[in-house]
C-alpha cells in the first residue's frame, strides 16, 4: 500500500507560520512579563521575522504549481489534491503576509497601554495567519472550512484579549456568535453540495456539475447556503450586523486585521468555491452575488455618511468596499475575470485600508474616543501620519493622487461594464456617495489645529514602520500601478 | 525630444506645485516660485505646440491594456495654450492679491496641481489615462473652494465644494463605465484607434455613448446637470472661479469633442438631437436665469452655462464646422469668462459685495475697471470683432448644416432658438452694464448709511481720503499685467479667427477621418 507523499516545500510557508507562533509563545513564557518597552517589542519582532521567512519560502514556489495531499488511488481520472500552491495562491499569500506583518507592527501600540499580553496576542495573530494562508491553497471543501475556522477562532480571542476592557469582551462574544452561526450555515451548504455531487474536491464538484445528472435543487440550495456562510465572513449586507460593534470594541490593530486579512480569507473562500467548484452554477450564484454587491456597497456607504466615530466610519467603509469586491462576482462573465478583478481590488484595498487603520491606531493613543474632530490639524501636527492618512482616504475614495485606488475601481468597472452594466452604474453612484464621508474626514485633517505646538503624538516605532510600509506601497503603486496589477491580472486573467 | 516636451507639460507644474508647497513657510518666495512655475509651463506649452512630434505611447498597465499615450494636435493645442496662460495669470494675480484664509502659497500650489491634471487630460489619448487626469484636478479644486472660498460663509462654501466634488465624481464614474463598455466593444482604450475604426452599434454602443455623454455633461455643464456650478462659482475665491470657468469646464467640452464624438454614431435618430436640444434649452434657460440674478459671480456663472450650450450644440452636429466652433468657442469662453471673473473678483474686493442691487455707477468711480468690464461683457455677448462672436456664430451655422444622418429640420429649429438665446444674452449683459456700470445714483437710489458702496455711489469722495481708500483704487499695474493678455487675445482672435480655425480643422480631419 502506497502512503501519501507530502510536498514539504508546498506546505513550508503555513508550517513556518505555525512554528513561529509556537516560538513566540514559548519565548514569551520563558521571558516573563516585559521589563522595558524595548523588551515588549520582542513578540512583534518575532512575528514579523516569521512572516518574512514564510514569504521567502513562498517566493520559491512561484515558478511551478505545487500539489500535495492528493488522493492516493483515485477511482477514476487524475488524482484530486487538497492543497495546491499555484500563482493564485501565491498572490493571495503576498496580501495576507503583508497584512499580517503590518498588523503585528500595529499591535505594538498596545505596549504603552500595558493591558494586552503581547506574547499571546502575537501567537494568536500568527495562528490566524496560518489559517489565512492555508485557505488560499485549499482545494477541497473540508480543508477550506477548517482553514476558515483557523482564521476565525484566534481572532475571537484577539478581539477580547485586552484586560479589563468590557467593550472588547462584548465585541468578541458578538463576533464569536455570528461566526459560529455562519460556519454552521456554511457546513450545511457544504454537506448538501457533497451530497449532490459525491465529492468534496472542488475540481470533482465542478466536473460533476458540468456533466449533469446531479439533483439540481439540492445543489442549488447547497450553493446558496455556502454563499451565505461566506457572506458572513466578508460582511456582505445583510450579514454585516456584527461589523461596526466588533470593530469599535476591538483594539484598532485587531479591527485592521479583521477588515483586511480575515475578510480577504473570506473572499478567497468565495473565489475558490464559486469559480473553481461551482463555476458551472454561475447562472445561479451570479445574480445573487450581484444583488449582494449592490446592497452591500449602498448600505455601507449610506450608513457611513452619518458616522462621527473614526473606527465606526472605517467599519462601514470596509463594508462598502467589500461590496465593490463582490461586483465582479455579480458580473461573472468568465471565471478568470472574476478572480483577477476581485483579487486586484483586494490587494490594493488591503494596504490602503491598513494605512488608514495604522494612523487611526496612532491617533487612538491620544484620543481613545476616536471622534473625527480629533483628527483636526493632523497634517500640520504630525505630517507623517497626516499625509499617510490623507493618501489612504483619497485612495479609498478612488481619486488621484491615490491613483492606485482609482485603478482598483477601473479594474472592477472593467469586469462589470458590459455583462452587468446596471451594477457598474450602481457602483458609480456609490463611489460618489462614498466620497462625501472620505472628503469630510479629509477636510478635518487639513483644518488648522485647535492647539498650538508641534508633535503631540508618541508614535511607537513599530507603528511608524507600519505607516511607512503602507504609505510607500501606496505611492509607488500609484506612480506605477502596473507593478502591482500586471502580475495580479496577468496571473489571474 | 518630443516625448520629453509632452511628459514635461504634466511634470513641470507638478514639480513646481511640490516645491511651492515645501516652501510654504516663506510665503513671498513660494508665490514667486509658483509664478515662475506658471510662466515656465506657459513657455513649455508654447514650445510643445510649436514642435510637432510623435506621440508618447508606452504601456502603463499592460494587463488592462492601459497605455501612457500623450499627444498634442490642433484640437488640444489651443486649449493647452489657453489653460497655461490663464493659470499663469492667476498665479501672477496672487502676487499682489491675498485671498486670506489659508495663505497664498498653498493656493498657488493647488493651482499648479490643477494645471498638471488639466494638461494631462488635454494630452491624454487613452480613455483610462484621460479619466485619471480628469480626476487629478478634483481634490485640489475642492480644497480651493473649501479652504479659500467666501470668507464669511464657512458652511456655504463647504457645501458648495462638496457638491462640486460629488457631482463631478458621479459624472466621471459614469463616464468610466461608458469607457469600459466601449473597450469591450472596440477592444482598445486608445481613442485614436477608436476614432479611426470603431463603429458604435447595438444596445451596448448606445449605453456607452449615453454614459460617456452623461459624465461629460456634468462637467461641461449641460442643462439640467449644471446645478453645482453657480454655487461653486459664487463661493470660490477669484482665482478659483477663473480656473473653474476658463479651464476646468473645458475638460467637459474637450471631452465631448475628443471622447464622445468617436463613440457616438450620428446615425442614431435620437441621441445627438436630444443632446443638441438640451444644449439649446441650456442656452435659453441660462439667459433667463441671468436676467433674474442679483449676484455678479452667479450671473457670470450662469452665462457660462449658456456659452457651454453653444459648444455642445456645435459638437452635436457632428460636422467639421461643429468641431471648429466647439474648440473656438471653448478657447474664447476661457479668455472672456476668465477676464470677467477676474473683474468680478476685483469689484467684489473693492466694494465687499457682489450684490447687483448695491453696485452702481462704476463708470464714475473706477472708470478703467468699468471700461474693462464693459469690454468683457461685449465680448461675451458676441460683439463681432471680438472672440466671442465667432464661437457662437459658427455654432449656429453648424447647427443649420448638421451631419447628413441627422434630422436637418430639427436642427434648424434649434439653431433659430439658439439665435434667440444670443439676443437674450445681449439683453442681460446690457441690463447688467446699465445697472452696474452706469446710472444716476442720487436720483435713483436713496442714501443708506449702512451700505458703504451706496454711500460711495451717492456722494463725492475726495481723492486721498480714507474713504476713497487704497482698496477703492482703479486698475493698478499688476492688474493690467494680469488682464492685459486676456484682453489682447480676445481682440486678436476676434479679428483673426483663422489663426485658430485652420489648425483645428486640419487636426479634426486627421483625427476623425471621414468628417465633413
Amino acid at each position: 500500500m502506497r502512503t501519501q507523499a507530502i510536498d514539504w516545500a508546498a506546505i513550508a510557508p503555513p508550517t513556518a507560520l505555525a512554528l513561529g507562533a509556537l516560538l513566540v509563545l514559548v519565548v514569551d513564557t520563558f521571558a516573563g512579563p516585559p521589563r522595558s518597552r524595548r523588551a515588549a517589542l520582542v513578540p512583534a519582532t518575532l512575528t514579523v521575522l516569521t512572516v518574512v521567512v514564510a514569504a521567502g519560502l513562498a517566493a520559491r514556489l512561484w515558478h511551478a504549481p505545487h500539489r500535495t495531499f492528493c488522493v492516493v488511488r483515485p477511482l477514476q481520472g487524475p488524482a484530486p489534491c487538497s492543497f495546491v500552491v499555484d500563482r493564485f495562491t501565491l498572490v493571495f499569500w503576498g496580501v495576507a503576509l503583508f497584512g499580517t506583518a503590518v498588523v503585528a507592527l500595529l499591535g505594538t501600540v498596545a505596549v504603552a497601554d500595558g493591558r494586552t499580553p503581547l506574547g499571546e496576542w502575537n501567537f494568536l495573530l500568527l495562528s490566524s495567519a496560518t489559517g489565512a494562508v492555508t485557505i488560499a491553497a485549499a482545494r477541497d471543501l473540508v480543508t477550506l472550512v477548517v482553514a476558515l475556522e483557523v482564521v476565525s477562532l484566534p481572532a475571537f480571542a484577539m478581539t477580547g484579549l485586552r484586560r479589563g476592557d468590557r467593550r472588547a469582551a462584548e465585541a468578541s462574544v458578538k463576533f464569536f456568535l455570528v461566526s459560529v452561526i455562519s460556519t454552521a450555515v456554511m457546513l450545511m451548504g457544504v454537506s448538501l453540495v457533497y451530497g449532490a455531487t459525491g465529492s468534496v474536491f472542488l475540481d470533482r464538484i465542478d466536473a460533476a456539475l458540468a456533466a449533469g445528472g446531479v439533483v439540481r435543487q439540492v445543489a442549488v440550495v447547497g450553493t446558496l447556503l455556502t454563499v451565505v456562510g461566506l457572506a458572513f465572513k466578508v460582511a456582505a449586507v445583510p450579514f454585516h450586523m456584527w461589523v461596526p460593534d466588533t470593530y469599535v470594541g476591538a483594539p484598532v490593530a485587531v479591527a485592521a486585521y479583521l477588515s483586511v486579512v480575515s475578510k480577504a480569507a473570506g473572499f478567497v473562500g468565495l473565489m475558490l468555491v464559486l469559480t473553481v467548484g461551482l463555476g458551472a452554477f454561475a447562472d445561479v450564484w451570479a445574480p445573487v452575488m450581484a444583488v449582494l454587491a449592490a446592497l452591500t456597497m449602498t448600505v455601507g456607504n449610506v450608513l457611513a455618511l452619518r458616522q462621527q466615530h473614526a473606527i465606526r466610519l472605517l467599519a462601514w467603509s470596509s463594508v462598502a468596499q467589500a461590496g465593490y469586491i463582490l461586483v465582479p462576482f455579480g458580473a461573472a462573465a468568465s471565471s478568470a475575470r472574476v478572480v483577477g478583478a476581485s483579487m486586484g481590488y483586494l490587494a490594493i484595498y488591503a494596504f490602503v485600508n491598513l494605512g488608514a487603520f495604522a494612523v487611526a491606531a496612532v491617533v487612538g493613543t491620544r484620543y481613545p474616543r476616536q471622534r473625527l474632530t480629533d483628527y483636526r490639524g493632523l497634517v500640520r501636527d504630525e505630517p507623517g501620519a497626516g499625509w499617510a492618512l490623507a493618501f489612504a482616504l483619497v485612495a479609498l475614495a478612488g481619486l488621484p493622487p491615490g491613483v492606485v485606488g482609482l485603478m482598483a475601481k477601473v479594474v472592477v468597472f472593467d469586469a462589470a461594464a458590459g455583462p452587468a452594466t446596471w451594477l457598474a452604474v450602481v457602483m458609480a453612484v456609490n463611489v460618489a456617495i462614498g466620497l462625501v464621508y472620505y472628503a469630510r474626514w479629509l477636510a478635518e485633517l487639513f483644518r488648522p489645529s485647535v492647539t498650538e505646538g508641534g508633535s503631540r503624538y508618541d508614535v511607537p516605532n513599530g507603528v511608524a514602520v507600519a505607516i511607512g510600509m503602507t504609505f510607500t506601497a501606496g505611492v509607488v503603486f500609484s506612480v506605477f500601478p502596473g507593478w502591482l496589477l500586471d502580475p495580479v491580472l496577468g496571473v489571474l486573467g | 525630444m518630443s516625448a520629453w516636451l509632452l511628459n514635461g507639460l504634466v511634470a513641470v507644474p507638478l514639480a513646481f506645485a511640490v516645491l511651492t508647497w515645501l516652501l510654504a513657510r516663506r510665503e513671498a518666495a513660494a508665490v514667486g516660485l509658483a509664478v515662475l512655475g506658471g510662466l515656465v509651463t506657459l513657455g513649455w506649452s508654447v514650445a510643445a505646440v510649436l514642435t510637432k512630434g510623435p506621440d508618447v505611447d508606452v504601456p502603463w498597465i499592460a494587463q488592462l491594456g492601459v497605455r501612457w499615450h500623450l499627444g498634442l494636435d490642433g484640437i488640444s493645442g489651443p486649449l493647452v495654450l489657453m489653460s497655461t496662460l490663464v493659470v499663469a495669470l492667476c498665479l501672477v494675480s496672487l502676487v499682489r492679491h491675498d485671498p486670506g484664509c489659508g495663505g497664498r502659497a498653498g493656493l498657488a500650489a493647488l493651482l499648479l496641481l490643477i494645471e498638471a491634471g488639466v494638461l494631462g487630460s488635454f494630452l491624454a489619448l487613452d480613455m483610462v489615462l484621460f479619466f485619471a487626469f480628469f480626476e487629478v484636478a478634483l481634490i485640489p479644486m475642492w480644497f480651493v473652494i473649501n479652504g479659500w472660498g467666501e470668507p464669511h460663509d464657512e458652511t456655504g462654501r463647504r457645501r458648495a465644494a462638496t457638491r462640486f466634488l460629488i457631482f463631478t465624481v458621479l459624472g466621471s464614474a459614469l463616464m468610466l463605465v461608458g469607457f469600459m463598455i466601449v473597450r469591450s466593444q472596440a477592444g482598445t482604450f486608445d481613442i485614436v484607434q477608436i476614432a479611426a475604426s470603431y463603429r458604435p452599434s447595438g444596445a451596448a454602443g448606445v449605453t456607452a455613448a449615453v454614459l460617456v455623454g452623461l459624465g461629460l455633461a456634468v462637467k461641461t455643464p449641460l442643462w439640467p446637470l449644471h446645478i453645482w456650478l453657480p454655487d461653486a462659482h459664487s463661493k470660490a475665491p477669484t482665482v478659483g472661479s477663473v480656473v473653474l470657468a476658463a479651464v476646468l469646464l473645458k475638460l467637459g467640452t474637450y471631452g465631448f469633442v475628443r471622447f464622445w464624438m468617436p463613440v457616438t454614431d450620428p446615425g442614431w435618430r435620437l441621441l445627438a438631437p436630444f443632446v443638441a436640444g438640451l444644449a439649446v434649452v441650456g442656452i435659453v434657460y441660462a439667459a433667463l436665469a441671468c436676467l433674474a440674478q442679483t449676484e455678479l459671480k452667479r450671473l457670470i456663472a450662469y452665462s457660462s452655462v449658456g456659452h457651454m450650450g453653444f459648444v455642445v450644440l456645435a459638437v452635436a452636429t457632428f460636422t467639421l464646422g461643429g468641431v471648429q466652433a466647439a474648440v473656438y468657442a471653448s478657447v474664447a469662453h476661457g479668455l472672456i469668462t476668465g477676464l470677467l471673473f477676474f473683474l468680478a473678483g476685483a469689484i467684489k474686493d473693492r466694494y465687499g459685495t457682489g450684490d447687483l442691487a448695491r453696485l452702481s455707477v462704476l463708470y464714475g468711480k473706477v472708470p478703467r475697471l468699468a471700461g474693462l468690464f464693459a469690454f468683457g461683457a461685449m465680448a461675451s455677448l458676441g460683439l463681432p470683432g471680438l472672440a466671442g462672436f465667432w464661437g457662437e456664430m459658427l455654432a449656429i451655422r453648424s447647427a443649420v448644416y448638421p451631419s447628413s444622418g441627422l434630422p436637418a429640420p430639427t436642427y434648424t429649429v434649434l439653431a433659430v432658438v439658439a439665435a434667440f438665446g444670443v439676443i437674450l444674452t445681449s439683453a442681460y449683459f446690457l441690463a447688467l452694464m446699465r445697472g452696474m456700470l452706469q446710472g444716476a445714483p442720487a436720483a435713483v437710489r436713496p442714501v443708506n448709511e449702512d451700505v458703504p458702496s451706496i454711500e460711495l455711489a451717492t456722494r463725492e469722495v475726495a481723492p486721498g481720503t480714507t474713504e476713497a481708500g487704497a482698496l477703492r483704487r482703479d486698475v493698478d499695474v499688476m492688474e493690467w499685467v494680469t488682464w492685459g493678455p486676456l484682453v489682447a487675445l480676445t481682440l486678436l482672435l476676434g479679428v483673426a479667427p483663422g489663426l485658430l480655425l485652420g489648425p483645428v480643422s486640419e487636426a479634426a480631419r486627421a483625427f476623425f477621418g471621414g468628417l465633413r
